[in-house]
C-alpha cells in the first residue's frame, strides 16, 4: 500500500503545482488583462467599501461624510451630505456611477487614505498612521454661515457669489444657483441615483456645473477694473486726460458708434469715469491702451489661464486675443467695458478684485485649509502661494481709490453697497445678454475693509430683466454688502475701530467720515445713501448695452447666437441716440433717475 | 523522517529507559511553539484585516488574541494527555488555517464571524471528544456496517421530503431545529471510515479476482460491483442533489482508497472511464450542469449571469497580485458567497500570491503530514483510513480552489479549515483528531518494539530511514 500512497501524494502535489501555476497565471502573467476587462467595472467599488474621510467647514460643519450602509446595501459605507446642496459646486459628489466631482475628486486619494499626508514619523501615532494609512479628513477654507448668507441672499435667483481672503487666496465662501444635492448621486440605489442624474441633466442652468468656476458670463463694468489698472500701469498720462462729455463714442472703422447706457453722457477724469461707469470715455480708454496692453493686462490679472485652484476643471476666463482686433477695432471699445467677447467666471472677478485688495498680487484660490487623520491631528496645511502679479502696489492703491468711489461717491454706481463704519471697495457691472425679453448678467466685484482688506466678493446674478430693479448696483451690490457684514462681524479687521478711509485719498473721505460718524448706530445708512446721492448729479453714464456694434468674432458661452444678433439687429436698427431723443429719456425724470442710478 | 531516525538512535543509546526521555515532551514543545506561532500570525492579520477595513486597529485585538490561544491550547493539553506521541504538525497547522479563515470571515461579515467563532469551538471540542471517544483507530472498523449506514443516510438525509432544503439549486441541507446542517461534509468522513474497513477487509479478493483476457489481466466483473456502486451512488448523490463537488469528492475518495486497498490500476481506469462517462452524459443532459461547464468555459458569455461569480472570483484574484490589495482593503463583498464557496478568491485578493502560496503550502503539510502518518502506520486499516482522510483534504482543497481559478469547473464545496460553514469545520476537525489519534498509535506502537532489543532498533531505523527520506 505504501507505494500507492506515495503515488497518491506525487499525484496531490503534482494537483497543487497545477493550482500554483493557474495562480500565477492569473495573478501576475493574466493580472493586467483581467484587470482592464470591461466586465471588470464592478471593481470599482473597492473603493465604496472602505470608509471615506469627512469633508468639514472651517466652522465645523460635517459637509461630507461615509456612515455605514444599512444592511442589505450593495455598499458598506454610504456618503452623505448633511448640509445638502448648500456646498455642492465645493464638495462635489461621490457618485458609484458619475464619478466624483469639486473636493471629492481632487483630494480623493487624500480622503480614500492612498496618499498618506505624513512627514517622517516622530512619535507612535505618526507611525500608526504611516503604517496602517486610512482616511483622512479635509476642513475647507469656506464657513457654513457664509455660506448661508450667499444662499439666502441669492434667494434662489440663478447666480454666482464667490468670497475669498484677498492676503491668502483661501474661498471663504462659493455658491451658485441652480445647484443639486450630492446625495442624491451618492444613493445607495443605483436607479435612483440614474433617475437623479437624469433630472439634473434636463433641468435649465446645468445646476451639475458649479457656475461660480466653470461658467462664464461677460462681466459688463466689472472689467473696468482691470482697464483701469492698464492706465495706470503702462499709460498713465490716460489717467491725467479729461475724456469729453459724450452720449455716444465714435467708433473706428465704422459709422456705428457705442453709446451710454439709454442715452446718458459721461466724461471727464478716470476718477468720474469710473465712479459713475462711464461707457463711452472706457471705450475710448480702451482704444487708446491698444489690444496688447489691454490683452497682457487681463492675462496678468488671471484672463486666458485656468485659475489654480483646488477644484476640478476650473474654466480660463476670456479676453481675445490681439490678433482678433486686427481690422476689427470697434470690438476693442466694447473688450474694455467687459462685453463682447469678454468672459470672466465669478470667481476671476473675485480674484481681480482681490488682487486689487492684496497690494497688485494675485494668490492661488484654495478651498482646502488642512488635512487631519483619523484621529483629528492637523498633518497637513494649505501653504499660501501666489499666484500672479496681476498690477503694481501703486497701481492696486489707486485702483482702491476709484473702487471706495463707486460705492461712496453720491453719484457711484455701487453706493448699494455701503456699510457704515467699513471702507467698502468696488465696481458694478450690468451686462445686456438678451432681447426678447431683455435681459442682463448683474455684477458686483467688492473688497473691504480698504485699507485692510480681509476679503473680496464677486457676486453675478443672470438673465435678469433689463431695468432699474435689476442691475449690477441694485441686485447684486446687496449681496456682496451683506456677505461683507457677516464676515467682519466674526473677523474684525485690525484697526477696524479707526477711520479705515484714512490712507485712501481725497475721494469719499466726506462721506467716509460721515458714515463712521453713525456707524454705531448702523443699517440703515445704505439706505439713506442713494437719497443724499442722488440730487446733484447731472450726467449718467452707464457701463451696459452696446448700443451698435460692426461685427462680431466669437462670443462668450452662455449667450445663444440667435439672441445675441436678433439684440444687436434690433438696437442696431435704432437711430442714433439724438439730443431730442436724450430730451425724450431724460423728460421721464424717474425711470432717468432709477437707470442713471444704477446701471452700472 | 530524519527526527524518526534521530530518536531511534537516541532510543538505542538509552535502552534502559522505558519512557524515552525528551522524546514526548520534544514534540509537544515544538507543538506548542508553532501553537504560538500560528495564534501571532493569525492576531496579526486580524490586526491588518481591521486596520484595513476600518482604518483602526481592532478594539479586540487582545481578546481576540486569548481565545484562539486558548482555543489551540485546549487541544494541545488533550493532545499532551490523550495522544502525547502524536504529530506535532497537523494541530497547528489546521489552527492557522482556521484562524486566517476567520480572519477573512470576521472581514466579510460580522454575524458570520461570531457564527464562525462558535463552529470553531464546537470544532475543537468535537477534536477533543474524538480524542477521548476513539482510543484505537482500528477499533472503529468493528462498527464497519454501522458507519457505513451512516454514511449513506447522511448523504441521502437531504432527499428526505421536509426534512432536505434546497439552496441555490443544490439540495445538499437539512434542518436541524433553525440551523441548517450539510450532512454530506460528515458523510464523506463517516463513509471514509467504512470504506477503509470493507476494503481491508476483501482487499486480498479484489486484488486477486482477475480474468486472463488475452493477454491482459483484467477485474473479474463482479468486484467490479462496489466500484459500480459507487459511482451509481455518487451519480445519485449528483442527480437528485445537484451537488456535483460532492459527488466528485465521494467518487474520487472511494477510487483512491480503492487503488491504495489493492494496488489494481485497472480499478482506477475502469472508475475514471465511468467518471468521464457520468459526467459526460450528466453535463450534456442536465441543465443545471450544463449551465456549470458554460460558465466554466465560456464565463464571459453571460458576465452578469451565470459567469458572474466565476468572473468575480477571477477579478478579484487577478487584482490581488503578487502580494495583494492587504487585509480587508478590497471588495470582496461584490463576490457572491464570498465567505464560504468564494473565500478562496477573497484571500487571493487580499493576500495575494505570495499568501496564498502559503495557504496552499499549509494544505500540503497537512496532506503531507497525513500521508507520512499512514506510511509509518502498520495496521492497514489505520493506514489506509489515514491515507483515505488526507485524501479528502487534498482532493477538496484542489476540487474548490481549481473551481475559484476556473481550473476546472466551479464547485460548491468548502475550503477546508477556512471556509465559513459549521458541517465543515467541525467534520474537519473530527477527521484531524483521527489522523492525531493514529499517528499517536503508530509512534507508541513503534517505540516498544523498537526498545526489544538494539538489534531490532537498528532494523527499524533502516526501515523508517529509506522510506522516510525519499
Amino acid at each position: 500500500m505504501n507505494r500507492q500512497i506515495r503515488l497518491v501524494g506525487a499525484g496531490i502535489l503534482v494537483m497543487f503545482l497545477a493550482l500554483f501555476v493557474r495562480l500565477n497565471y492569473l495573478q501576475v502573467f493574466h493580472a493586467g488583462a483581467l484587470d482592464a476587462n470591461p466586465n471588470n467595472g464592478t471593481r470599482v467599488v473597492n473603493e465604496y467599501d472602505r470608509p471615506r474621510g469627512a469633508i468639514l467647514s472651517s466652522d465645523g460643519a460635517t459637509l461630507a461624510e461615509s456612515v455605514r450602509a444599512p444592511k442589505g446595501s450593495p455598499f458598506t459605507y454610504e456618503r452623505v451630505y448633511p448640509t445638502g446642496s448648500l456646498f455642492a459646486d465645493v464638495t462635489g459628489y461621490y457618485s458609484f456611477i458619475y464619478g466624483t466631482d469639486g473636493v471629492e475628486r481632487t483630494y480623493n486619494d487624500i480622503l480614500d487614505g492612498s496618499v498618506q499626508k505624513t512627514g517622517f514619523p516622530t512619535n507612535l501615532s505618526d507611525l500608526r498612521q504611516l503604517l496602517v494609512g486610512g482616511a483622512q479628513n479635509i476642513t475647507l477654507t469656506l464657513s457654513e454661515k457664509l455660506q448661508e448668507v450667499a444662499r439666502k441672499d441669492l434667494a434662489g435667483r440663478t447666480g454666482s457669489v464667490v468670497a475669498l481672503d484677498p492676503s491668502t487666496g483661501a474661498i471663504l465662501a462659493l455658491y451658485s444657483n441652480p445647484t443639486y444635492n450630492p446625495s442624491e448621486l451618492a444613493q445607495l440605489s443605483t436607479v435612483k441615483e440614474q433617475q437623479a442624474w437624469k433630472r439634473l441633466l434636463a433641468t435649465p442652468g446645468n445646476p451639475l456645473s458649479p457656475g461660480a468656476y466653470r461658467n462664464r458670463w461677460p462681466p459688463g463694468s466689472t472689467f473696468k477694473i482691470i482697464t483701469a489698472s492698464a492706465v495706470y500701469d503702462h499709460d498713465p498720462s490716460l489717467a491725467d486726460e479729461a475724456f469729453p462729455v459724450l452720449g455716444a463714442l465714435p467708433l473706428p472703422q465704422t459709422t456705428h458708434e457705442l453709446h451710454n447706457y439709454d442715452g446718458s453722457y459721461c466724461g471727464g477724469q478716470i476718477l468720474q469715469l469710473f465712479t459713475v461707469s462711464c461707457d463711452t470715455g472706457f471705450g475710448k480708454i480702451g482704444l487708446d491702451l491698444g489690444a496688447r496692453t489691454l490683452y497682457s493686462q487681463a492675462r496678468a490679472f488671471g484672463f486666458d489661464s485656468v485659475p489654480p485652484i483646488d477644484l476640478p476643471d476650473a474654466a480660463a476666463s476670456d479676453f481675445p486675443r490681439p490678433a482678433s482686433f486686427v481690422g476689427n477695432l470697434p470690438t476693442l471699445a466694447y473688450s474694455a467695458i467687459g462685453q463682447e467677447n469678454v468672459a470672466a467666471t465669478p470667481l476671476q472677478m473675485a480674484m481681480a478684485a482681490g488682487a486689487i485688495a492684496d497690494g497688485g498680487e494675485v494668490m492661488v484660490p484654495h478651498v482646502l485649509s488642512y488635512i487631519s487623520n483619523s484621529q483629528g491631528q492637523v498633518v497637513s496645511r494649505y501653504k499660501d502661494k501666489v499666484w500672479r502679479r496681476a498690477t503694481s502696489s501703486a497701481t492696486a492703491a489707486k485702483m482702491t481709490a476709484l473702487m471706495e468711489s463707486v460705492v461712496d461717491s453720491p453719484d457711484g454706481t455701487g453706493v448699494a453697497a455701503a456699510i457704515p463704519g467699513v471702507e467698502v471697495a468696488g465696481k458694478t457691472g450690468t451686462s445686456q445678454t438678451g432681447t426678447v425679453p431683455p435681459t442682463t448678467d448683474d455684477w458686483f466685484a467688492a473688497f473691504a475693509p480698504a485699507a485692510h482688506p480681509s476679503i473680496a466678493v464677486a457676486v453675478v446674478l443672470l438673465d435678469q430683466g433689463l431695468g432699474v430693479q435689476t442691475q449690477g448696483g441694485t441686485v447684486a451690490a446687496p449681496i456682496a454688502r451683506s456677505l461683507i457684514e457677516a464676515w467682519l462681524s466674526e473677523h474684525p479687521v485690525r484697526g477696524a475701530g479707526e477711520v479705515v478711509h484714512a490712507d485712501t485719498g481725497s475721494v469719499g473721505s466726506a462721506r467716509a467720515a460721515t458714515t463712521s460718524a453713525v456707524a454705531p448706530a448702523s443699517a440703515v445708512a445704505p439706505a439713506s445713501a442713494p437719497a443724499e446721492g442722488v440730487p446733484p448729479i447731472v450726467v449718467r453714464a452707464t457701463s451696459t448695452a452696446p448700443r451698435a456694434t460692426t461685427t462680431t468674432n466669437t462670443r462668450p458661452p452662455g449667450i445663444s447666437a440667435t439672441s445675441d444678433t436678433t439684440k444687436r439687429s434690433a438696437v442696431g436698427a435704432r437711430p442714433p441716440a439724438s439730443a431730442g431723443n436724450r430730451d425724450e429719456k431724460r423728460s421721464l425724470p424717474g425711470e432717468h433717475q432709477r437707470t442713471g442710478r444704477s446701471s452700472r | 523522517m530524519t527526527t524518526l531516525g534521530h530518536d531511534a538512535v537516541q532510543a538505542s543509546s538509552v535502552p534502559s529507559s522505558p519512557l524515552l526521555p525528551g522524546r514526548r515532551p520534544a514534540r509537544r514543545r515544538t507543538e506548542l511553539g508553532l501553537i504560538v506561532l500560528a495564534a501571532g500570525l493569525t492576531g496579526g492579520l486580524y490586526a491588518l484585516a481591521g486596520a484595513g477595513r476600518a482604518g483602526a486597529l481592532p478594539a479586540n485585538i487582545i481578546p481576540f488574541l486569548i481565545v484562539i490561544l486558548v482555543l489551540l491550547l485546549v487541544g494541545h493539553v488533550a493532545m499532551r494527555i490523550l495522544a502525547p506521541e502524536a504529530d506535532p504538525v497537523l494541530l497547528p497547522v489546521a489552527g492557522l488555517l482556521n484562524g486566517v479563515g476567520y480572519v477573512f470571515i470576521a472581514r466579510l461579515s460580522t454575524a458570520e464571524a461570531s457564527a464562525q467563532a462558535l463552529w470553531s469551538t464546537i470544532g475543537m471540542t468535537a477534536f477533543v471528544i474524538t480524542l477521548v471517544a476513539v482510543r484505537r483507530a482500528r477499533d472503529l472498523a468493528r462498527y464497519r456496517y454501522t458507519w457505513g449506514a451512516l454514511g449513506f443516510l447522511l448523504l441521502l438525509l437531504p432527499l428526505v421530503p421536509g426534512l432536505g432544503e434546497d439552496i441555490n439549486g443544490a439540495r445538499l441541507w437539512i434542518h436541524l431545529g433553525s440551523h441548517e446542517f450539510q450532512p454530506g461534509q460528515l458523510a464523506e468522513l463517516v463513509l471514509a471510515i467504512f470504506f477503509a474497513a470493507a476494503l481491508i477487509e476483501r482487499a486480498e479478493q479484489l486484488s486477486r479476482g482477475t480474468r486472463r483476457l488475452g493477454r491482459m489481466l483484467i477485474v473479474d466483473p463482479k468486484y467490479l460491483a462496489p466500484v459500480l456502486l459507487a459511482w451509481g451512488l455518487s451519480l445519485l448523490i449528483f442527480l437528485a442533489e445537484n451537488d456535483l463537488g460532492s459527488s466528485f469528492l465521494f467518487f474520487a475518495m472511494f477510487l483512491g482508497m480503492l487503488w491504495i486497498a489493492t494496488g489494481r490500476s485497472s480499478y482506477l481506469l475502469f472508475g475514471g472511464g465511468l467518471f468521464l462517462g457520468g459526467s459526460s452524459f450528466a453535463l450534456t443532459a442536465i441543465g443545471h450542469a450544463k449551465l456549470r461547464v458554460q460558465s466554466w468555459l465560456h464565463p464571459f458569455a453571460h458576465p452578469d449571469t451565470s459567469g458572474y461569480q466565476i468572473l468575480q472570483g477571477l477579478f478579484a484574484i487577478a487584482n490581488g497580485g503578487l502580494l495583494g490589495t492587504g487585509p480587508g482593503e478590497s471588495n470582496a463583498a461584490v463576490i457572491p458567497y464570498a465567505s464560504s464557496d468564494m473565500i478562496f478568491a477573497v484571500v487571493a485578493e487580499e493576500i495575494g500570491l505570495a499568501g496564498v502560496t502559503a495557504l496552499l503550502a499549509g494544505y500540503l503539510l497537512l496532506v503531507g503530514t497525513g500521508l507520512r502518518i499512514a506510511l509509518r502506520c502498520e495496521d492497514p486499516f489505520e493506514k489506509l483510513l489515514a491515507a483515505g482522510l488526507s485524501l479528502i483534504i487534498g482532493i477538496q482543497t484542489f476540487v474548490i480552489v481549481g473551481g475559484v481559478t476556473r481550473l476546472i469547473p466551479l464547485t460548491g464545496i468548502t475550503l477546508p479549515f477556512v471556509a465559513y460553514g459549521g458541517s465543515s469545520l467541525i467534520t474537519f476537525y473530527i477527521l484531524l483528531a483521527l489522523l492525531v489519534r493514529i499517528s499517536d498509535t503508530t509512534a507508541r506502537q513503534g517505540f516498544p518494539v523498537l526498545l526489544a532489543g538494539s538489534q531490532r532498533v537498528q532494523a527499524g531505523a533502516n526501515e523508517a530511514l529509506p522510506r522516510d527520506s525519499q
